[in-house]
């Protein structure tokens, strides 16, 4: 077997994969920290730095395992080097050499926004360039120009909270705990989302703004008294919820049409939820699995990068911001 | 301490140490920062006409000190142990440090006014002022170089800012080494908890 071993410690899951040369997925393991951080009410960079230098290297040696294969199969390794959590990244890049440098094996450091866009190129439904790819997570929100595998344009992004960050705040609001994004999803299936009218700003051009809407869902919530708010709550996430997706699908079909994109795709971890997947129909979307942070698609960006020889690799740095 | 060759590290503080022993021997030291350990190692390796495949085993400094600097140190050494297929084993920084100056007391400083420093073998972390020591202690590490007014007020004895005593020397922590086994068992010490932790306790 020739394989690419992807590691990822960029926020708040410790991942490890390995890939073919042909995006062949021969394992993912994903150990989310989720729980550790609910506690917090958000990810604390300490406790998820504690917590990859834990899970470091059992998850490559269960992505081995779950591969039926050994290091020798291994002939990239493919790491993230940003953006993301400075002290999160440290864990994964210096395991990363340490490994390639000991097996004298060549080190890919990928950047954690491409591997989002490389989750497309993954077998059994790798999508070909060119293509407007919206990527959506808690971090980001960014419209990209895609026109090869190797990288990507951003043409747009908020200019405040990510979307996945909203999606987190509302759900807080209504009382839903942290991570909130996915039970937000699910109460306002059982909502109206015409009931309340949430304004997302309209900026020039292609960049978002999210803070005003989870201002309006703020005022909306403390309006309310307590059996009023608790009778409402599915009707405030479904209006919650369309006013953000709303946003979301009307600047990526913009962007598309501005740069002559005739295809759309969609990736991050907003990409599993239900309304933007229901919104944006014709949108190719990845695999859930792949939506949210994980080491395959790590692995999968690494393909379409220059690989550097050890020692080169050594004295590379991660970086915070993109 | 182990037979064979060691290779030894330790990021905790800022200047970061490695040294590469053979059978007790020492090969070669280097002293710079975590980010470039590896790099220091892989200069050590070659100097000696050797390869990372050559070594036996390794030795990492587990700390106290910078929290990120432990943990690239501790990520390096479970990364290469997992590569080579080696045991590993950790020695405090704070051990490391004693080693090199006997009757020594080590103190690393910890930021936030306060030093890392051992009571009752314990590491511990204290403000210059609540150190307890003798008269005529020698105090050695960053924070005895950072303390040194207060901290020669209070009888201690401290050799002079640029002496080697000052920082860890990755030599000391072959010579301690004791127990190698799997990388992954070898733990950081933080000694403080993160801030989060200690805001909702
Ligand atoms: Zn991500």
């Amino acid at each position: 077997m020739r394989l690419i071993l992807g590691l990822e410690t960029s926020c708040d899951e410790t991942a490890a994969a390995l890939v073919t040369h042909d995006g062949d997925i021969r394992s993912n393991v994903v150990a989310s920290q989720a729980v550790l951080h609910a506690r917090f009410g958000g990810v604390v960079p300490e406790v998820a730095s504690r917590r990859h230098l834990e899970l470091v290297a059992p998850v490559i040696r269960e992505a081995l395992a779950e591969a039926r294969a050994s290091l020798d199969d291994v002939e990239l390794v493919a790491v993230t080097r940003g953006p993301g959590l400075i002290g999160a990244l440290l864990v994964g890049l210096s395991a990363a050499k340490a490994l390639a440098w000991g097996r004298g094996l060549p080190l890919a450091a990928v950047d954690h926004l491409h591997g989002h866009v490389a989750s497309l190129y993954l077998e059994p439904a790798p999508l070909e360039p060119p293509f407007l790819c919206l990527l959506a997570t808690g971090g980001h929100t960014l419209l990209l120009d895609v026109r090869a595998r190797s990288g990507y344009r951003s043409v747009g992004t908020t200019i405040d909270d990510a979307a996945g960050e909203a999606f987190d705040k509302g759900a807080r609001l209504l009382g839903l705990g942290y991570p909130g994004g996915a039970a937000l999803d699910r109460l306002a299936a059982d909502g109206d989302p015409e009931a309340f009218d949430f304004p997302v700003a309209r900026l020039d051009g292609l960049d978002f703004s999210f803070s005003g809407v989870k201002t309006a869902l703020l005022y909306a919530v403390r309006a309310l008294d307590a059996g009023e708010l608790e009778r409402r709550r599915a009707d405030l996430a479904a209006s919650y919820q369309r006013a953000i997706v709303r946003a979301l699908v009307e600047r990526t079909r913009a962007a598309a049409e501005q740069l002559g994109h005739e295809r759309i795709a969609v990736v991050g971890g907003v990409a599993a939820n239900s309304e933007l997947r229901a919104s944006l129909a014709e949108a190719v979307l990845a695999p859930l699995e792949l939506c949210t942070d994980n080491a395959a698609m790590i692995a999968s960006a690494a393909r379409y990068l220059t690989p550097v020889a050890p020692p080169g690799f050594l004295e590379l740095d991660a970086y915070a911001a993109a | 301490m182990r037979r064979g060759l060691v290779l030894a590290f330790d990021t905790a503080t800022p200047i970061a140490a490695s040294a590469l022993v053979r059978d007790g021997e020492v090969l070669g030291e280097r002293a710079s920062r975590a980010a470039s350990v590896l790099a220091d190692a892989d200069d050590l390796l070659r100097g000696a006409g050797l390869a990372p495949a050559d070594l036996d085993a390794l030795v990492v400094g587990t700390g106290p000190g910078s929290f990120t600097g432990i943990r690239i140190g501790l990520a390096a050494a479970r990364g290469l142990a997992l590569a080579l297929g080696i045991p590993a084993a950790g020695v405090s920084t704070l051990a490391a440090l004693a080693a090199a100056s006997p009757g020594g007391l080590p103190v690393i400083d910890a930021q936030r006014r306060e030093v890392f420093t051992l009571v009752d073998g314990e590491p511990v972390a204290r403000s210059p002022a609540e150190l307890d020591f003798e008269p005529g202690t020698i105090l050695i590490g960053d924070g005895a170089v950072r303390y040194r007014p207060e901290l020669e007020a209070a009888g201690a004895e401290i050799p002079p800012d640029r002496d080697v005593v000052h920082v860890p020397r990755a030599r000391f922590h072959v010579l301690l080494a004791g127990d190698f086994g799997d990388a992954d068992l070898v733990e950081p010490i933080y000694v403080r908890a993160p801030d989060a932790e200690k805001a909702i306790a």
